[in-house]
């Protein structure tokens, strides 16, 4: 039996997850990263991707999307992000139309070459992307089904 | 005699009609106590395991960013976030917030910077001729983590290119329904000397992508959550002091209807006895 650890997911405005899991993988500014009990401490931020949860009994990956935020791993582990949603919760019509404006602003800035400097707005509309984008990827599962 | 009932009657029927005003401010207030109460317990139950777990980091590490910590610059400006409401009729709750704030910026002698949330403390602070430095007046109950994000940036971004070199912030934090006090924080530079909660952690901990870049982000976002949560207090706090004020309001006004229903009946009764006696003087004079 694999080790246990406390994993909490929190938002700004509720409790996320809470519970003891074998695992949890997140996508850090570096890469994906699967972390489980008896961690090295560590203080890692995290971009816009997916978040899975191999809870106490092994079985499947749940799966959230989450937009970019921290992960404080100490003999617990704690993961803030500023938004997080279920793979169920999300609403698909929504993130195809964010995606959509999204994209359609970036072709537009992008239109005559690209812009001298990221100014703030190309900036929010590149992350509005990435957040729609996983999304989407989680509605279905994940981009990468993962099983135990 | 009839003109004194008259008055009577008058003021009972104002009366009557504010008591009825105040007693539905109180339930208003009472819901909306119950609806803001609830987004507060939700949030400092979880902000306290986020800002534990940054002060727990800030205070392990000796990689702290020298520029957001106290002692790095000499203190010379000094940036106010007042947080008050923008309505009144809520009791001593705003006047005492604006009381701690003024006091605190006489001592500064140099401008202060004022960022106001809330249209009583705006007004309050304009009007006295202080500059103000940023408003946010949307309804503090219906705020949103998103808005008090745009209400940090300029402020961080004052104290990262020096504009500003400290950041109190003064709300009002709720003790219990019937009691609230104003509290002053200073939320920028960050004293880490001074805080015996937080144990030293000898272990080594893995920062990633660098030290430098786990601050930065760290750094606003505590402020962003310092911020939010003290707002999400003082908008419960608002509606607690309210729903007090009114129920005084609706107490004071019953006492006051007793009183002169009492007023009204002797001048009645009064107005009898005077009938009486000219109807049997009367009738005496007759016979």
């Amino acid at each position: 039996m694999a080790k246990l650890i406390n994993l909490e997911v929190i938002t700004p405005s509720k409790k996320f997850y809470e519970g003891q899991v074998r695992m949890v993988i997140c996508n850090t500014l570096t890469g994906e990263e699967g972390f489980m009990a008896n961690h090295a401490w560590a203080c890692k931020l995290l971009a816009v991707g997916e978040l899975w949860i191999q809870e106490e009994d092994g079985g499947d990956f749940k799966c959230a999307a989450v937009s970019g935020g921290y992960i404080d791993v100490k003999d617990h582990i704690m993961i803030y992000t500023d938004a997080a949603e279920w793979s169920q919760d999300i609403d698909m019509d929504r993130a195809l139309s964010v995606k959509e404006s999204a994209q359609a602003f970036l072709d537009a800035a992008y239109a005559d070459g690209a812009p001298e400097q990221d100014n703030a707005d190309i900036e929010r509309a590149k992350i509005e992307l990435a957040k729609s984008i996983t999304r989407m990827n989680v509605a279905k599962g994940g981009s990468k089904r993962k099983h135990s | 005699m009839a003109s004194n009932m008259q008055d009577i009657k008058r003021r009972i029927k104002s009366v009557t009609s504010t008591e009825h005003i105040t007693n539905a401010m109180k339930l208003v207030s009472a819901a909306k106590l119950r609806k803001a109460k609830a987004t507060f317990e939700k949030t400092t139950k979880y902000f306290h395991y986020i800002t534990e777990s940054i002060e727990e980091i800030f205070n392990s590490t000796t990689d702290v960013p020298e520029k957001y910590l106290i002692g790095s610059r000499e203190i010379i400006n000094s940036c106010y976030i007042v947080i008050t409401s923008n309505r009144g009729l809520c009791g001593a709750f705003n006047s005492n917030v604006i009381k701690e704030a003024e006091a605190l910026i006489k001592k500064d002698h140099h401008k202060p910077i004022i960022v106001a949330v809330g249209s009583r403390g705006r007004d309050y602070f304009a009007k006295r001729g202080y500059e103000i430095e940023s408003e946010y007046l949307a309804p503090p109950e219906n705020i949103s983590f998103l808005e008090t994000k745009e209400m940090t940036r300029p402020i961080l971004e004052m104290y990262e290119s020096g504009k500003i070199d400290e950041v109190y912030l003064i709300y009002t934090s709720y003790v219990n329904n019937l009691e609230q006090a104003v509290k002053t924080e200073r939320i920028l530079p960050f004293d880490i000397e001074d805080d015996p909660e937080v144990m030293k952690l000898d272990k080594q901990v893995e920062y990633e992508p660098s030290v430098e870049e786990v601050f930065n982000y760290l750094v606003p976002k505590y402020i962003e959550i310092k911020v939010y949560g003290s707002v999400v207090e003082s908008a419960t706090c608002e509606h607690a002091a309210r729903r007090m004020a009114m129920e005084n309001a609706t107490d004071n006004a019953r006492e006051m209807l007793d009183n002169l229903s009492l007023f009204y009946n002797r001048a009645r009764q009064a107005a009898i006895t005077n009938q009486i006696i000219e109807v049997v003087s009367g009738s005496e004079a007759q016979q």
